[in-house]
């Protein structure tokens, strides 16, 4: 039966998956909003996260928290070296071509995974398995509690970054019009470069907060991707709270068709969600009108 | 449609003989090499050829779909589950296919044509799962978890391959003809600029759904032929992968043209029939290099793809047919 504590549990995991889904959907947001791009490979750069973080871990033997920022640091290179190989070339051309690059970079990404790490399932262990907070009748897993102030200290230094230094004021003035900040001295393709290597970080990051909570292959990539669209348009496009909250609901909505409808809705419903917005909103919850 | 001269004009064209030369190879080849396998891959590059064009009719349209399996999915279904249960003979099962993917795709494309070029790619990526889903879960209805046999359409082997060839001819032919008609005139338009397209008078939303409807009927058509060619059908068949073949047909044989689809499934069905051969010379020389991987050969293969869709689309963004067009300009001099 469905009891309070249900629902309560429901509510805690979909805010916990819900985060690592934030952290995608702010890398996303942040390269949409300044460079007006957007990359479908971005659930792939999780993956490789997620990959690097299980690297580190058993190579190293390091406890897998700190793998995150190493993940964090390789995953930015990966994402430096992307966009000046591939999206430079055809940023601003035909919407389509960015989508065509995206996909060919999914292909190559996927298959490199299989290459150097296997197809078969792996799973970080981070060190605070099957260890829980009692609250009650309800137990929470350390790792969720983890991740979530994980999320919350990524996201506070990045509003930080955005808002407080010279290199986010410049990353807006690029955002808002990038030729007029062109002409005021910023060197947009270094904001460019500077944006998807954030960008790239946050996948890192939450690719191996993924890993320590779901089992990962080199295919899980394109979900949380569709996934972090959906957040991006609830919450509004180029905005940062709004992905925040976007997230978490979503994360939230996931949950609760897993444990009300089963298992195989939990995809669907990523969709169901988008297409419903779209249907009734087809610039997005909170996008502009009239552009 | 068309005026006497502009029929006149259309055959004098080196587009027409080309068409004529390749259509009189297809049919030849397979009678005097005949080879079973080869006459297998050659009717996969016909179905294949009417997905892809179908997939580059819509995104003439500007609509970049990333879900065309759904509608290659429902095509094959609905022909199958159409003869299995009522008897309905394939060959008007696969119409009837086709007219009910040109259905869905019209609802689907409702909501659609109002959407920018990523959201519906995200969109019409998720009717396809959404698909997929929903098959699953009605799997007393459509038997598509563990898939079934479906019955023949026509005896496999060379009448089935003329037969394929004849349909593709036919429906690439009849999408020509739509790309160059007013209504085609007006997708192109839309897709350079659609605030323009629609300021010159163009109803941008109805011509985007016609192209949708248009682009769904071939689909579901290219479907149930599939379906039919396999002789079975799962829910395997929304696959990301069927959704993504037609983009990369289309756009390495070349985005836009009639020959670039067609260019392009014969390149990614060679790679994906002929290229496995070489996997048992490739595997003793790479294995000890990937020892996490157990065959080689096909992610290598699909690195190999992603670098050659990128490659193609920041060096040659018209595709191999371009190329082609180059050399034969070239000639001609």
């Amino acid at each position: 039966m469905i009891d309070t504590s249900t629902i309560i549990l429901t509510l805690i995991w979909g805010v916990a998956i819900g985060s690592i889904y934030v952290l995608l959907a702010t890398g996303l947001n942040l390269i949409f909003g300044v460079m007006k791009l957007v990359n479908f490979a971005h659930g792939e750069l999780l993956m490789i996260g997620a990959y690097i973080g299980f690297s580190v871990w058993t190579a190293l033997g390091v406890n897998a928290y700190i793998a995150v920022f190493l993940s964090m640091g390789l995953v930015a290179l990966i994402g430096i070296a992307v966009e000046r190989l591939c999206f430079r070339r055809v940023l601003g051309e035909d919407k389509l071509n960015e989508i065509f690059v995206s996909l060919g970079l999914i292909f190559i990404f996927d298959n490199v995974a299989v290459l150097l790490w296997g197809e078969k399932s792996k799973r970080i262990i981070s060190p605070f398995e099957n260890m829980s907070l009692a609250l009650g009748e309800l137990s929470i897993s350390y790792d969720w509690i983890i991740a979530m102030l994980f999320v919350v200290v990524i996201l506070v230094f990045l509003v930080l970054l955005i808002r407080k230094t010279k290199i986010g004021m410049a990353m807006r003035a690029t955002s808002q019009r990038s030729q007029a900040s062109m002409l005021m001295g910023i060197n947009i393709e270094r904001i460019y470069i500077f944006t998807f290597a954030l960008g790239a970080a946050l996948a890192g990051a939450a690719g191996v907060l993924y890993g320590m909570i779901f089992p990962f292959n080199p295919y899980i990539g394109a979900l949380p991707t569709i996934k972090a669209f959906a957040i991006i348009i609830l919450g509004g496009l180029g905005s940062i709270p709004g992905a925040i909250i976007g997230g978490l609901l979503y994360g939230i909505a996931e949950q609760s068709a897993v444990i009300f409808l089963g298992g195989i809705w939990r995809n669907a419903i990523a969709f169901s969600v988008l297409i419903i917005v779209l249907v009734l909103r087809p610039k997005g919850l909170f996008g502009k009108k009239g552009e | 449609m068309f005026s006497k001269e502009q029929v006149v004009e259309l055959t004098r064209s080196t587009k027409f003989r080309v068409l004529v030369i390749a259509i009189m190879i297809s049919a030849v080849v397979p009678l005097v090499i005949g080879d079973p396998f080869l006459v297998h891959v050659m009717t996969l590059v016909a179905i294949f050829s009417i997905y892809a064009s179908s997939w580059n009719l819509l995104a003439n349209s500007g609509q970049g779909s990333l879900g065309h399996a759904a509608f290659l999915g429902v095509g094959g279904f609905a022909s199958s589950l159409l003869a299995i249960n009522f008897g309905i003979p394939p060959i008007i099962g696969i119409l009837i296919g086709a007219a009910f993917s040109a259905g869905i795709g019209f609802l689907i494309g409702l909501t659609c044509v109002r959407l920018e070029a990523w959201f519906l790619a995200m969109v019409t990526f998720g009717f396809s799962v959404i698909a997929e889903t929903l098959v699953s879960q009605f799997d007393e209805v459509t038997h598509g978890v563990l898939g079934f046999r479906t019955p023949l359409l026509v005896p496999s082997g060379l009448p089935f391959y003329y037969f394929a060839v004849a349909l593709a001819t036919t429906s690439i032919v009849i999408m020509y003809l739509i790309m160059k008609s007013k209504t085609g005139l007006a997708f192109r338009a839309i897709r350079q600029n659609v605030a323009e397209a629609g300021m010159i008078g163009i109803n941008t939303a109805k011509y985007k759904l016609y192209a949708f409807v248009i682009s769904t009927f071939f689909a579901g058509l290219a479907g149930g032929l599939y379906a039919h060619f396999l002789r079975y059908i799962s829910v395997t068949i929304f696959a990301a992968e069927n959704s993504f073949k037609p983009l990369m047909m289309s756009v390495i044989g070349g985005l836009g043209s009639m020959e670039g689809p067609i260019i392009g499934s014969m390149i990614i069905v060679a790679i994906d029939s002929l290229l496995p051969n070489i996997d048992k010379f490739l595997q003793p020389v790479m294995s000890p290099l990937f020892p996490a991987v157990s065959n080689v050969g096909p992610p290598l293969r699909l690195i190999g793809l992603g670098l050659f869709l990128v490659m193609i689309v920041i060096f040659f963004p018209k595709g191999v047919s371009s190329l082609i067009r180059k050399v034969y300009n070239y000639l001609k001099k």
